[in-house]
């Protein structure tokens, strides 16, 4: 019942208006003082404990300067044209590419709003140059960007693994396979459309041109495999490959693309080269566009770790009520078996991602549901995926989805016209959600093969009573 | 850069410049922080960097033990002390499908009862975020709950400034502080109560940009205190691409 309240409290505050984040750390502070001895420092404690005591969450920012990074180092131009290269000249080529580029640059950043801005800005105004219409290419956009939180790296996924204690590297080799199929579903779908309506294709322009703009693309791309190769490779943990990957993009836009910093010509001339000044070097480090970078990156990472730090108070005052065992409970009692509970946590987390942003609902919702997952017999990882593709479509899901916001402000576009856009694809990716909900394969085979399964039930005995239940309800 | 309440005078436009630098700067040093550290321990490790101490004869780190305490204080130093940067450019992600259904007036009512909320959590945190703190400056805690209702009675176990951090070492420079708070006993690692003070700056800076927002939102200079999603700045930048 008092659960009841404190989420009634909640939602109710979000919808007048509060922050999430203050709404999410209010309800909480006010029941933890009403109902246990909680003092208000031991919270002050947390909160700043969410930053200094969770190394895990550390990659966030590295990840989020990356990505700017190579937003603002004109990456996402380099992309397009790579991809457009590649399978432009197939029937629907320019919307195929359009979720191609997505899908790269999905590998680079962590972020669905960031892919549909950094994409759909360039994509859908060429997709309306050569005579598609404005709402196929926001459809198709809006469905594609959501793949910037499957495909790794991934903020979500770095959130999930903090909220849940399982490995980050084992999630991100878990989103490979499941993002590559989501992408060949969507561009499928784009294909089959394009040859009933008959809608335009790009010329071959041969093997030179895909040549030509991998390898100017290729210095951004090679990110992707310095983060999954450091973390793979035992190399670095994976908030040190965040960092790592920050510092490389950064010499990348700077010293190689030199699309920002002492280098760039803002007038649309061919960029300066480094050997024609080489003062460069010291100057890059003090640049206004390097500043203003990291500045956003920083400013991002603010808004995005105030709600997860006041998540945590919240899934804080949940354990303390005992509310995750309690619901279990109540769950296994009414005799649910597992393809029930996935339906719920579809549900919920649907409903959810209506209003929230996806890293705080996750430092909620994960708690909740990961002992009575365990408890059946569920895979922690393959959980995680289910959990962020289930992210992805609230996204794009009327009536608040959050890409559904951005694409009708890139596009210029109403909500409802963008919703009805986005409908076919919606679709798709609805099977795509069933299909991996119900193939724990298609997420583990990858991690399981590479690191090893997340929890090992054959050999040593299980360490905690957790782990215990997981494996009981596995060999039965 | 952003498009949420430019500063009005030469005094705001340096207040914001400041923010932003300090913003940007303690995201520059936790990402340098930790890269230093990765190069060092394949560097200094490397068949290379056993060369390079053999020719030498320094003895090089390999890699820095206070770092990563050092970066998961940044971190914190940066949220805490952005949040009420973030107040002040309204850029606090929430939700306003339903806000926006409603009359502007009707709208103003929420939103001010919004803001009182926010005073709300705000002034909770800081009273917490002082007696969290207040002991490791060998000050005294507020005593009360809720509200504080006065400052407690120092024990001797209220002093308690010789906490010292697990790894960051004391710099030279600010030995002087040693007769001031610890008895002019010397630290070996830096005390805690000098990571620990953005707690109720950050508080107090945030309830007071949340009455300043209250302010503008009375006066009717700003219509709401959050944005719907991460992206806006970066939306209304491209949206004027694919206007009909």
């Amino acid at each position: 019942m008092d659960v009841v309240i404190l989420f009634a409290m909640v939602i109710g505050l979000m919808l007048i208006g509060v922050p999430i984040a203050v709404s999410l750390g209010f309800s909480s502070i006010v029941f933890l003082l009403v109902l246990s001895d909680t003092s208000l420092a031991s919270i002050a404690q947390s909160f700043f404990q969410a930053m200094a005591g969770h190394y895990t969450l550390l990659a966030i920012p590295f990840f989020i300067l990356a990505s700017s990074f190579m937003a603002t180092g004109g990456v996402a131009q380099r992309i397009i044209r790579f991809s457009i290269a590649c399978v432009g000249h197939l029937p629907g080529g320019l919307a195929i590419a359009g979720v191609f580029a997505c899908m790269m640059f999905a590998a680079l950043s962590g972020s669905s709003p960031a892919t549909v801005v950094a994409i759909g800005s360039i994509v859908i105004v060429g997709m309306r140059q050569v005579g598609y219409s404005k709402d196929f290419a926001a459809g198709v956009i809006a469905n594609a960007g959501t793949l910037g939180i499957l495909i790794p790296p991934s903020i979500v996924m770095v959130v999930y693994a903090s909220a849940t204690d399982v490995s980050v590297g084992r999630m991100f080799l878990a989103g490979v396979i499941p993002g590559l199929m989501a992408g060949v579903m969507l561009m499928t779908t784009i294909y089959v459309i394009a040859k009933i309506r008959n809608l335009p294709k790009g010329e071959w322009k041969g093997w030179s041109e895909i040549l030509e703009s991998g390898s100017d693309a290729l210095w951004g791309l090679l990110l992707i495999v310095i983060i999954l190769g450091g973390i793979y490779g035992g190399i670095f943990t994976p908030t040190e490959a965040a960092a790592v990957a920050a510092v490389y993009a950064y010499i990348i836009a700077t010293f190689v693309y030199r699309d920002m910093g002492p280098l760039a010509n803002k007038d649309g001339g061919p960029n300066t080269s480094l050997m024609r000044k080489p003062i460069a070097l010291v100057t890059a480090f003090f640049h206004k566009d390097t500043k203003d970078t990291l500045f956003e990156a920083g400013k991002l990472t603010i808004t995005l770790m105030f709600i997860i730090a006041n998540a945590l108070i919240l899934k804080h005052v949940l354990t303390d009520e005992q509310i995750p065992q309690q619901i279990a409970g109540a769950m296994l009692a009414a005799g649910f078996g597992p393809v029930m509970f996935l339906v719920i946590v579809n549900v919920i987390l649907l409903i959810g991602g209506q209003f929230m942003e996806p890293s705080g609902l996750i430092v909620i919702v994960a708690p909740l549901v990961f002992p009575i997952a365990m408890t059946l017999g569920i895979d922690p990882i393959h959980l995680g995926i289910i959990m962020v593709v289930n992210m992805e479509i609230g996204m794009i899901t009327p009536p608040v989805g959050l890409n559904l916001f951005v694409t009708s402000g890139v596009a210029g576009m109403s909500m409802m016209r963008v919703v009805r856009a986005s409908l076919p694809f919606l679709a798709v990716l609805f099977v795509f959600l069933i299909i991996v909900t119900y193939n724990e394969k298609i997420s583990t085979i990858l991690p399981n093969n590479v690191m090893g399964p997340q929890i090992n039930c054959e050999g040593a005995p299980p360490t905690n009573q957790m782990e215990r239940a997981f494996c009981d309800a596995r060999t039965n | 850069m952003s498009a949420h309440n430019p500063p009005d005078s030469m005094f705001g436009r340096f207040i914001d410049e400041l923010e932003e630098t300090v913003i940007a700067l303690l995201l520059g040093a936790m990402v340098i922080i930790t890269f230093i550290n990765v190069v060092l321990r394949y560097g200094v490790n490397s068949a290379f960097g056993r060369w390079v101490e053999g020719v030498t004869g320094w003895d090089l780190p390999g890699g820095l033990i206070w770092g990563l305490e050092a970066t998961s204080f940044l971190f914190a130093w940066l949220v805490l002390f952005g949040i009420s940067y973030a107040v002040k450019k309204t850029s606090n992600l929430g939700v306003d499908a339903v806000t926006n259904l409603l009359s502007p007036s009707a709208r103003r009512v929420l939103t001010l009862f919004a803001v009182a909320v926010c005073m709300g959590y705000a002034f909770l945190l800081l009273k917490g975020a002082w007696d969290y703190w207040a002991n490791f400056a060998n000050l005294p805690q507020t005593t009360g709950r809720w509200f504080p209702s006065g400052l407690e009675e120092m024990k001797r176990t209220s002093y308690r400034s010789w906490y010292e951090v697990n790894d960051i070492p004391f710099p030279e420079w600010l030995r002087f502080i040693e007769p001031w708070i610890n008895d002019g006993e010397s630290y070996e690692k830096i005390p805690r109560f000098i990571p620990y003070a953005i707690l109720p700056f950050g508080a107090a800076l945030l309830l007071f940009r949340f009455a300043q927002a209250g302010v503008r939102i009375w006066k009717g200079d700003e219509e709401s205190l959050i944005v719907s999603h991460e992206a806006e700045d970066a939306v209304d930048e491209v949206a004027h691409l694919n206007k009909d």
